[in-house]
């Protein structure tokens, strides 16, 4: 008998409550719990709510949900006439916001990616509205571009230009709600290509340059291929929120004039919150919803094909 | 074909002065190696002579034309950096291609020379392929490549093995001196690696702080040293430094220069004999087998570290006292400045 056997040996021997497989398992789900749960209540229940009701007949003020099944998408689809035009309308903005924000953001990365002296104050400048909110940009530039008294027809005035009543005129409401928007926004992509710009090895450059090619050339030949990955990213993020804008649009124009500048997201915030039709509206969530998936299954199948 | 001069060369960085005046002269043909240690300016005096960093003065001449002042392109210089700097979005002939469509080669010219530079770098099969499917060795032929097509009169290679494993560093090295003798072209090589310097260079410049320590032949720089730095940075281990006193010791019929302070002596120059009163006696503290050879670490008996490299397999134990001797002519002198002094 070995007396030196220590006692502790014969509860070690013992295979433990949990394996060490479990209590991993068990580990990784508490850290994951929170943002599950989040996501169930706060992103898949009501995803699942809205496919529901999108099929139903419900008008918030009678309380009576009816199913009709693909109703609501026929009607709007195929009967509803002001739907296409609010399509338009959201294509249009999506054209003139995205290529416009996407220039903008890569000009003023190229300018502010390198290090001089005030760089950081301009980055702040540029960035300081993407986290300002909305409601407090869209007033401002609302007074800004009010047609007499505004600033913006004032400074116009000094040379000569009698500006428009820009939000109230259907031809320019569209125009300045997208610039607006464009500057509020363009601080994110400019940080998105400054980062990608960074991450760019010099080396590459003083490679082009020793060959001989010029400065455009660099950048057209070298950077701007260099930058696809993070200009896809940009793309699809910034057409994804040109459909879905919904503040700037509430605050500055109301849709209007003559539903010049009523988009989806507006529309479908009409349909449930204006006119009750809570069904309808739902419906046209699901749309939008099928559109911004479409395009977010596109940027991974490009980004996928890049890869390979 | 181009020579390179470089008179009293100066780079400042703001107040900082990297390289402190430089005076160079790489002859047509000639292979020269920048060596020196980490920041002692030898990849800044390349970018200088490349024009990637301008000159902040003295006179940059190649092939004779003052270049201070002309764009890195009209040089005639092709550079081969360290991270190779291959564009990942071109394949292998675009990217050897590249300076040559942005100087609007003709496509058919473009491609023969293309075609030529992948011949002798034998990368003929691999053209079409992008840099990540290429191996480590491969990328940097293709970066050679892409330098030789341009037809420069002075190649420049920033530390080009320095990402490369030893077997085919080992490998590398011997295309680029074969490359070096199919072309004949001048070629400035940059590297920390003194066995790289040894075995490719013509002429080796040994940079330290900004400054030439010393300019010369491999054979010059390991026989004849000019000072302890250089002494003991070229040659690998490097050469052992004692008072001057224990060269009586290691070569009794040397005559010990009135100046000398310190004696090195290479470990590879050292002989392990039996302890007398006519040698530097010693006491082995340990042994590492290489194959080739035994590094054999010693003791003094002023408690000084003295390394010793002999191809015998059977080294003293650990422990053993030993005697240490040497040929006069492997004997170095050093005054209180670390200048050489014969």
């Amino acid at each position: 008998m070995d007396l030196s056997r220590p006692e502790t040996t014969a509860r070690n021997d013992r295979a433990p409550w949990l394996t060490l497989k479990t209590r991993e398992m068990l580990e990784a789900w508490l850290f994951v719990s929170p943002t599950v749960i989040g996501f169930l209540i706060f992103f898949l229940g009501p995803l699942v709510a809205v496919v529901y009701f999108s099929m139903t007949e419900w008008n918030l003020l009678s309380q009576k949900a009816t199913f009709v099944g693909l109703d609501n998408f026929n009607d709007t689809l195929f009967k509803n006439p002001d739907f296409w035009h609010v399509v338009r309308n959201s294509v249009v903005f999506a054209i003139g916001l995205v290529p416009l924000n996407m220039a903008l953001a890569l000009t003023l990365a190229l300018a502010l990616s390198r290090p001089f002296f005030g760089v950081v104050f301009f980055r702040t400048v540029f960035f300081a509205p993407v986290i300002t909110s909305a409601i407090a940009w869209a007033i401002v530039w609302k007074f800004l571009l009010q047609g007499e008294g505004g600033v913006i027809n004032q400074m116009l005035a000094l040379v000569g230009i009698t500006g428009p009543n820009w939000l109230r005129e259907p031809n320019w409401a569209m125009a300045a709600v997208i610039v607006t928007r464009v500057i509020k926004m363009v601080g994110l992509n400019m940080i998105l290509y400054i980062a990608a710009l960074q991450a760019v090895p010099r080396d590459y450059e003083e490679a082009a340059r020793l060959e001989g090619a010029s400065r455009w050339q660099v950048f057209t030949m070298v950077i701007w291929p260099l930058l696809a990955p993070t200009t896809l990213v940009i793309l699809v993020i910034t057409t994804i929120g040109s459909f879905k804008v919904f503040d700037h649009i509430y605050q500055m124009t109301g849709g209007g004039p003559e539903n010049g500048t009523l988009v989806l997201a507006f529309y479908i915030y009409q349909q449930g919150f204006k006119f009750f039709n809570v069904g309808y509206a739902a419906a046209l969530a699901m749309i939008m919803f099928v559109i911004v998936m479409a395009l977010t299954l596109i940027q991974v199948w490009i980004r996928r094909r890049g890869t390979q | 074909m181009a020579d390179v001069v470089l008179k009293d060369i100066r780079k400042q960085f703001g107040a900082t002065e990297i390289i402190r005046g430089v005076d160079l002269t790489v002859d047509e043909g000639e292979f020269a190696v920048f060596v020196g240690p980490s920041g002692c300016g030898k990849s800044t005096l390349l970018r200088m002579i490349s024009g990637l960093e301008d000159v902040s003065s003295g006179e940059l001449h190649i092939g004779g034309r003052r270049m201070n002042d002309v764009q890195a392109a009209k040089r005639g210089v092709g550079m081969v950096f360290q991270s190779y700097a291959l564009y990942p979005h071109l394949n292998v002939r675009d990217n050897m291609g590249f300076g040559l469509k942005v100087r609007k080669v003709p496509v058919d010219e473009r491609d023969r020379r293309v075609r030529e530079a992948a011949a002798t770098l034998k990368l003929d099969a691999l053209l079409d392929r992008y840099p990540r499917q290429l191996s480590g060795g491969q990328r940097q032929r293709v970066a050679i490549g892409r330098a030789i097509v341009g037809s420069p009169d002075v190649f420049l290679f920033d530390e080009p093995l320095s990402n490369l494993d030893a077997e085919l560093r080992v490998h590398m090295r011997s295309e680029i001196a074969a490359l070096h003798n199919r072309l004949k072209t001048t070629m400035i090589y940059v590297t920390h690696d003194q066995i790289e310097a040894m075995t490719l260079a013509d002429k080796i410049v040994v940079l330290r702080d900004g400054l030439v320590e010393q300019i010369g032949s491999p054979r010059d720089l390991y026989e004849k040293p000019n000072n302890v730095f250089v002494a003991q940075f070229i040659g690998s281990p490097r050469m052992n430094l004692l008072p001057a006193a224990e060269a009586k010791l290691i070569s009794p019929t040397h005559a010990l220069p009135a100046s000398a302070v310190s004696v090195g002596v290479r470990p590879e120059h050292l002989r392990v004999v039996e302890p007398t009163t006519d040698s530097l006696s010693a006491t082995v503290t340990l042994n590492e087998y290489t194959g080739a050879v035994t590094l054999m670490h010693v003791e003094l008996p002023g408690g000084q570290t003295c390394l010793v490299v002999d191809d015998k397999r059977d080294m003293p134990p650990i422990g053993t006292r030993i005697g240490l001797t040497a040929d006069k002519d492997n004997l170095h002198f050093f005054d209180a400045d670390g200048r050489a002094v014969s």
